[in-house]
């Protein structure tokens, strides 16, 4: 145990005197995605659009949702900006973002989900299992440290088009789970 | 006997030990940050010690000029050092990466600093022989602070926030006074506007860098072409063009300008020949896509025509040359960068006491 009393004239180099408050993130979950308008961001990682892309179209011939809108981040390291941020949460009722794939832009992803949600917004954030921690350091940093993320496995980037509709497809339960109070039936088939 | 108790010892030492558990050093002892040793540095600046010099706001941190003192107390710099720590810290602030998720790179990037004018005398900055250190306290500490800044104040940890793959040899401890006596072109810190005779720092983040052994040639198209291989290998080059820099020893700079070449033509030749036929950069799955890219979309090697240049530009922010080391071999640095050079070199203030 560490007496902080007897260190009390060593200065903190950090400058964080406290954590930063907590707050709630949660959305209402959606009770079915039928009829459910879809917003998806794309971070412009390798593979982010094509992934992002699938998981719209299976989630729309499976649970009858709609893909609204289809944006990509300006920058990746950095969270959505705001016009984009109210622009997606307008026309959408549930958002996908993706994928978190690297050092800054995992963390990011993540704080867009947490945007989302206080937008009021279900949000289902994709990030390469390789950046898990980062990523839940940054729902930390953003207030919402219980905030869900998926995972996916790493790497993304370097997986074919066959390959990535498959992710697509394992992801599928997971973002309907995330999102909505529906149950997926199976994995969907994929095209290949 | 020094004067010092064992209590002294023991409080010191247990002062070591806190700041370890707290999390914040780089794995290194530091010198604990105390209000004292940290209002020494605050001395050596007329700017406030709220003033904020540096922020992420996706990360909800922030820099202080006091912060940035107490971290350069912990890093082992003397109080006059940090106006160099300070004018270190802005000349990052103007570079693209250090200002968005570049601290959080996989590639795990960290700043080269280079140091000009009659400072590097005063305060000890080493600028000759085994210039990329260690040994000197300035070259040192300088470089350290500035990573336990990114560190502390930014909250860039390691495993956490600081996401590198394998992170560069020399991180954080890349600080060099160029060997300006015995360079034969202009400083580093010109390139960046500021008048020779200045004190002043420049810097720029690097993702490794690579030695050009040639101790085998005098002439100077010979020489540079050394250089050009060194510089145009395909592993270093992910986008459309990529950039480098050059830390020349004396030797190969003396070589150069003695044929007559500047700076300017020396850059100029290489930016002209640096690069690969399409051909190598389809060979390693880099094939450049109408959009700027590069990946392996199955192309053919054989149907791929032409050159493609290195450098984007002929500029010091994408080839940036200096000079520093020893005149004792013909040993240079290929320095590659995180992005590119930000092409401003900052001053170093005055402190208030006209030192």
């Amino acid at each position: 145990m560490l007496d902080e009393g007897r260190f009390d004239h060593i200065l903190d180099p950090t400058g964080l005197s406290r954590r930063p408050a907590q707050r709630s993130s949660a959305a209402r979950r959606l009770p079915a995605l039928t009829h459910a308008r879809v917003g998806l961001l794309n971070n412009t990682k390798q593979n982010a659009g094509p992934l992002l892309a699938e998981l719209g179209r299976l989630l729309a011939r499976d649970y009858g949702a709609t893909v609204a809108i289809q944006r990509t981040k300006h920058t990746i390291a950095f969270p959505v900006d705001e016009p984009s941020l109210k622009e997606i949460a307008a026309v959408s009722d549930v958002v996908i973002v993706g994928v978190g794939d690297c050092g800054s832009c995992s963390a990011s992803a993540v704080a867009d989900g947490i945007a989302f949600e206080r937008e009021g917004v279900p949000a289902a954030v994709i990030c390469s299992d390789a950046f898990e921690v980062t990523a839940r350091a940054m729902a930390d940093v953003h207030g919402a440290a219980d905030f869900e993320f998926l995972t996916t496995p790493h790497p993304v980037a370097v997986l074919n088009p066959d390959q990535v509709n498959a992710r697509a497809a394992e992801l599928v339960p997971a973002v309907l789970a995330r999102v909505s109070e529906a149950v997926a039936d199976k994995v969907p088939e994929t095209a290949s | 006997m020094t004067g010092h108790t064992a209590t002294d010892t023991t409080l010191s030492q247990s002062e070591i030990e806190y700041i370890y558990e707290k999390g914040w050093t780089d794995g290194l002892p530091v010198v604990p940050p105390t209000r004292e040793r940290t209002d020494e540095l605050l001395a050596t600046t007329n700017r406030p010690a709220d003033e904020i010099i540096g922020r992420l706001d996706h990360l909800k941190r922030e820099v202080t000029v006091e912060l940035a003192a107490i971290n350069s107390v912990m890093a082992g710099c003397r109080p006059e050092y940090f106006p160099v720590v300070l004018a270190c810290w802005d000349a990052l602030m103007l570079e693209r990466a250090t200002v968005g998720g570049g601290w959080q790179s996989t590639s795990g990037p960290a700043p080269l600093i280079v140091v000009n004018g009659p400072i590097r005398e005063r305060l000890g900055f080493n600028s000759t022989g085994g210039v990329f250190g260690p040994g000197f306290r300035a070259n040192a500490t300088v470089a350290r602070a500035i990573g336990l800044i990114v560190r502390n104040a930014l909250g860039i940890v390691p495993h956490v926030f600081e996401q590198a793959t394998q992170g560069i040899p020399g991180r954080w401890a890349m600080c060099i006074g160029e060997n300006e006596e015995e360079s034969p072109w202009e400083p580093l810190s010109v390139d960046g506007g500021v008048p020779a005779g200045a004190d002043a720092v420049s810097t720029t983040l690097l993702r490794t860098s690579e030695y050009v052994d040639n101790r085998h040639t005098a002439d100077p198209e010979k020489l540079l072409a050394d250089f050009a291989d060194t510089i145009s290998r395909t592993g270093s080059w992910i986008f459309r063009n990529a950039a480098a820099g050059i830390v020349f020893c004396p030797e190969h700079a003396q070589l150069l300008a003695g044929a007559g070449m500047t700076k300017d033509d020396v850059r100029s030749w290489l930016v002209t020949r640096c690069g690969r036929p399409t051909a190598d950069l389809v060979r390693v799955g880099k094939a450049l896509t109408d959009k700027g890219a590069r990946g392996d979309h199955g192309e053919d090697e054989r149907a791929a025509e032409g050159f493609e240049p290195l450098f984007a530009e002929d500029s010091p922010k994408h080839l940036p040359i200096m000079v520093a080391g020893a005149r004792n071999a013909g040993i240079s640095m290929v320095v590659r960068l995180f992005g590119i050079w930000s092409g401003i070199s900052a001053r170093v203030d005055p402190t208030p006491d006209g030192l």
